[in-house]
């Protein structure tokens, strides 16, 4: 019963979604993101009408599963570049930022596949999506925290879109690791109703556009400077420093 | 391959942290975006002056109540010097935020921004707020006298500790020309 009206109700949103964002032309400013709801739908709809005559097919379930991951890597990908796009310093941030979290996370499974020869054998579909979901969680923690660390204007759209997406990745991430391989339990539904959240999320921000705040012209000589700039940061750190250990040691 | 504790501590982060964005967002979307900054170097940076920062935990002004041998007055002066330190550093760690500030709204646009040195100034950053919060605490909980005895402590551990490993490195320079010396 609970899960039908996750499903209905994740369908309807996801329509309703679709509906206006088309009305409010949102589609066309954030192309990927409305092409991954609509990919979510024919999803959701297919996997409806199949469930109800037969059991999905474990290889198309986690197809499909794998697709809406890699969809979601499109969609954070999408917030970098809109969110970023008159930040250029805090864009290059990101992208090393990003570069790391990959390198991290590949140099930990080389390592594991070195100490254990046959893991292979042992990881199936569920472990798969686990470290994927695990992986875009990571990249999503650190983009967010420069976002927040370099005080990124935020248009109410783009807003609900990361907070949206960032919530039913971090949900997804810690249900996977209590979800139960066949029965139905409380991290069970936890792990469908994570997307209807989100979905609640998207249709109260994305109800209607909104202007993006435009960032007024730097001033120009700092930022031709940048090396200055952080000398001059720097300066007034260490002075900051120096005088706290001044005044406790006197 | 990605172990379960790292994984509901990344998903558990996000998720604070995504609160605290909800919340936080609105707000930090009217602040300025920075371009009527003025030159770092014009700045003042010193909340207060320095003479009275070092003040503050300084023991002259406690010896000098203790000797009207008024506990009322004693304890009064400990509570007043308390909060003057506890404000002196909110203060400091105000003026620390702001540097900061003042930096990543430059920064942010900058096309020659460096993640080395990003890094370095938010270590250091991180390493001033950690200064901040430890002192906080201290003088909440023992006041500003006991943190600059424990400062001077700590200063004459430290330099106990420098000369130890002065004369260890020394010793070890004089043994390795010694066995060069044999063979």
């Amino acid at each position: 019963m609970l899960s039908q009206f996750i499903w209905w109700g994740s369908i309807a949103l996801e329509v309703l979604l679709l509906v206006r964002g088309s009305r409010e032309k949102l589609a066309f400013r954030y192309p990927v993101f409305y092409s991954y709801i609509s990919f979510v739908l024919v999803q959701d709809i297919f996997f409806f009408a199949v469930y109800r005559n037969t059991q999905i097919n474990a290889t198309v379930y986690w197809t499909a599963e794998f697709l809406s991951v890699m969809f979601g890597c499109a969609v954070v990908f999408e917030v970098y570049r809109v969110a970023l796009l008159s930040y250029p310093g805090t864009a290059r941030m990101a992208r090393s930022v990003l570069a790391l979290v990959f390198a991290l996370a590949l140099a930990k499974g080389i390592a594991n596949a070195w100490g254990d020869h046959g893991w292979w054998l042992a990881v199936n579909t569920r472990e798969i999506e686990r470290v994927l979901r695990t992986m875009q969680a990571a990249a999503i923690l650190g983009l967010f925290s420069l976002f927040l660390l370099y005080a990124i204007p935020f248009a109410k759209n783009l807003r609900g879109i990361l907070l949206g997406y960032g919530s039913f990745v971090a949900v997804r991430v810690i249900s996977l690791q209590f979800v139960p391989e066949r029965q139905r339990d409380f991290w069970a539904y936890a792990y469908s109703a994570s997307y209807l959240l989100a979905l609640g999320i998207w249709v109260a921000h994305l109800w209607a556009y909104s202007e993006s705040p435009v960032p007024k012209p730097a001033t120009a000589r700092l930022e031709n400077d940048y090396q200055r700039l952080a000398a001059a940061t720097r300066r007034r750190l260490e002075a900051a420093r120096g005088q706290v250990v001044k005044a406790v040691r006197s | 391959m990605i172990g379960v504790p790292t994984a509901l501590l990344i998903g558990f982060l996000l998720l604070l942290l995504l609160l605290l964005a909800a919340r936080g967002m609105a707000a930090a979307r009217d602040l300025p975006s920075g371009s009527d900054t003025p030159l770092l170097d014009a700045l003042e940076f010193a909340p207060c002056p320095p003479e009275f920062a070092s003040r503050i935990f300084s023991p002259e002004d406690s010896k000098f109540v203790s000797t009207t041998k008024s506990p009322q007055l004693a304890k009064l002066f400990r509570s007043e010097r308390k909060i003057v330190a506890l404000l002196w550093v909110q203060q400091t760690s105000t003026a620390i935020q702001r540097t900061m500030r003042e930096h990543v709204q430059i920064a942010r646009a900058s096309e020659d921004l460096e993640f080395a040195t990003e890094v370095k100034l938010l270590l250091l950053y991180a390493e001033l707020m950690l200064i901040c919060g430890v002192l906080f605490v201290a003088i909440q909980s023992a006041g500003p006298l006991w943190l600059r005895g424990l400062a001077i402590y700590a200063d004459a551990h430290s330099q106990r500790l420098a000369q130890v490993e002065q004369s260890f490195k020394a010793a070890t320079a004089a043994r390795e020309l010694h066995g060069a010396g044999v063979s």
